[in-house]
């Protein structure tokens, strides 16, 4: 356990050296991030310039599920994009027999290898995001719920990290296949919406079957409602069923790897 | 006039062979749009339900709204054109054209329009799926100018989309990398384009203001026309300003390729 952490931070050293190389990039990206948050709130902002709740929440009630929503994306984009969206690449190529090669588990080895910066300063603006909204709506959470807050904020991360595992790899099956990561985007839009408003078929796919809503409004019902047992045992059964499936598709897509013939 | 055809003629056949090459991937796109479609579905059905009208128009408006947007973006919208430029820059097989009597510029549009022959005839298939789903709620204005309007709205539309991709693909001769510029202004055409929420839900001054922007003629203006969000006086005085902006930036253009080659060494080529 402790070799691994070695190893990350090693990682995470060569990745700030990197980053302070490269100044002006760690600038552009984390401006880019910072726009599409704020089209996502803005998207909010103008909604609710023409009502007063959607699903029978208010505007900062909102804000604060959209916030948790971003936070936990971009903990996904800080601690593990990079290196998965290579791992597709390289499985493509081949050059992911390096991977193999290395004394350690091959999913945290490629996983882990390089940090975004621009994304874990991004997740600061995220929480700032939500602790504004606590603000507004008066919240004043105790000591147990920031916990549980951050408790289910984990959880989530390790869903979307099963869930991209699982999306990078389809590369295994088909080479061809580019940009399809970008289909993990069209998933995460959904965690940004409230439970109450998936309806009938809607609820059945994105709220039982993908873990999609659960990830965002498990943690923001415990800032909003307090501890809801139900929802704390919904999101660790699905962390544990998706991270289990996730190890599941990526080591028999292992077994398929060409090497460099692919 | 007529050589000169023959020459973008063959090059759009090269592309359009190239494209349907990508078809797998445009048809996941395609598919994964029909998820977008069902986030905006579920939104806008949560606040229509407390609501009658937002804006003036109804849920099946907006549905609609949506939904041409989506066909709009595979249609007209540029989908790799920045990245594959500026591939072209990088590894040098531009050099080629710099040698041949071949515009750079009006080979890689008759490349993009091959491209959006392609997308725009794959969009169809999920649409196959989504139309009979939601033909309850979808509802288009009757007025027949409104479809007069709608394909030089769009020629237009795609000339603008190409050009704004064109210029990023020509920072390549700056900038080794031009990812975080794309996606920046992404997130900028996403917004003011229209494709996160119909621009006239804006503050009017905002949108006032959004109208002399070059991003309020890529997808949003044709979208708007056929879904009836403009009236025809609004709708002849955006064309002077869609015709503007396709100078502008073909000027740009113009611009950055001669600015640009006298950067460029052609090493090797």
């Amino acid at each position: 356990m402790t070799k691994y952490f070695q190893i990350w931070l090693a990682s995470a050293r060569y990745s700030i050296t990197r980053t302070l190389m490269f100044r002006f990039d760690f600038f552009l990206w984390a401006l880019v991030e910072l726009f599409w948050m704020g089209v996502n709130l803005l998207l909010i902002s103008v909604i609710y310039e023409h009502t007063d709740s959607i699903a029978g929440w208010s505007k900062y009630e909102m804000l604060l599920l959209v916030g948790t929503s971003l936070l936990v994306q971009r903990f996904l984009m800080g601690f593990f994009w990079s290196s998965l969206f290579e791992m597709g690449r390289n499985i493509k190529s081949g050059a992911f027999d390096f991977f193999l090669a290395q004394p350690g588990n091959i999913l945290f080895m490629a996983s882990t290898r390089k940090l975004d910066l621009d994304g874990l300063c991004n997740s600061l603006v995220a929480m700032g995001v939500v602790a504004y909204a606590a603000h507004r709506l008066n919240l004043q959470p105790s000591a147990l719920d920031l916990l549980l807050y951050a408790v289910m904020i984990f959880c989530g991360l390790i869903i979307h990290y099963s869930m991209l595992v699982m999306t990078i790899s389809l590369a295994f099956w088909i080479t061809s296949a580019q940009g399809i990561e970008g289909s993990y985007f069209t998933l995460a839009e959904f965690s940004r919406l409230p439970r109450e408003a998936f309806k009938g078929i809607a609820s059945v796919l994105f709220v039982w079957l993908l873990p999609v809503v659960v990830v965002s409004n498990a943690p923001a019902q415990i800032l909003l409602h307090g501890f809801q047992p139900a929802w704390v045992l919904a999101l660790v059964a699905a962390t544990l069923a998706w991270f289990g499936t996730a190890l599941f598709v990526f080591h028999r897509g292992l077994r398929r790897y060409a090497s460099a013939s692919s | 006039m007529f050589p000169a055809f023959a020459k973008y003629r063959q090059s759009f056949l090269i592309g359009l062979q190239s494209n349907l090459v990508y078809r797998m991937n445009f048809a996941v796109r395609g598919f994964f749009s029909l998820f977008h479609l069902a986030v905006v579905f579920i939104l806008w059905g949560a606040v229509y339900s407390q609501n009658e009208s937002i804006g003036g128009f109804s849920f099946g408006q907006t549905l609609t709204y949506f939904l041409v947007m989506l066909v709009m973006q595979f249609f007209v919208g540029a989908f790799n054109e920045d990245y594959q430029i500026s591939e072209e820059i990088r590894s040098g097989l531009i050099n080629q054209f710099i040698l041949k009597p071949i515009n750079y510029f009006s080979y890689r549009f008759s490349i993009f329009l091959a491209a959006r022959l392609v997308t725009g005839a794959l969009i169809l298939i999920p649409l196959l799926v989504a139309v009979p789903l939601l033909k309850d709620y979808l509802t288009l204005p009757t007025e027949a100018w409104r479809f007069f309007l709608l394909a030089p709205a769009m020629m237009l539309s795609a000339l603008i989309q190409f050009s704004i991709a064109y210029c990023f693909g020509m920072l390549t001769f700056w900038f080794l990398e031009i990812q975080g510029f794309v996606i920046l202004s992404m997130a900028i055409e996403s917004l003011l384009g229209g494709q996160m929420f119909p621009l006239d839900l804006l503050p009017a001054w905002i949108f006032n203001a959004a109208k002399f922007l070059p991003f309020y003629y890529q997808t949003y203006f044709p979208t708007a026309i056929i879904t009836g969000r403009i009236e025809f006086a609004a709708a002849i005085q955006g064309f002077g300003i869609q015709l503007i902006w396709v100078l502008v930036l073909l000027a740009v253009n113009q611009l950055l390729w001669t600015r640009g080659l006298r950067r460029h060494t052609a090493v090797g080529g």
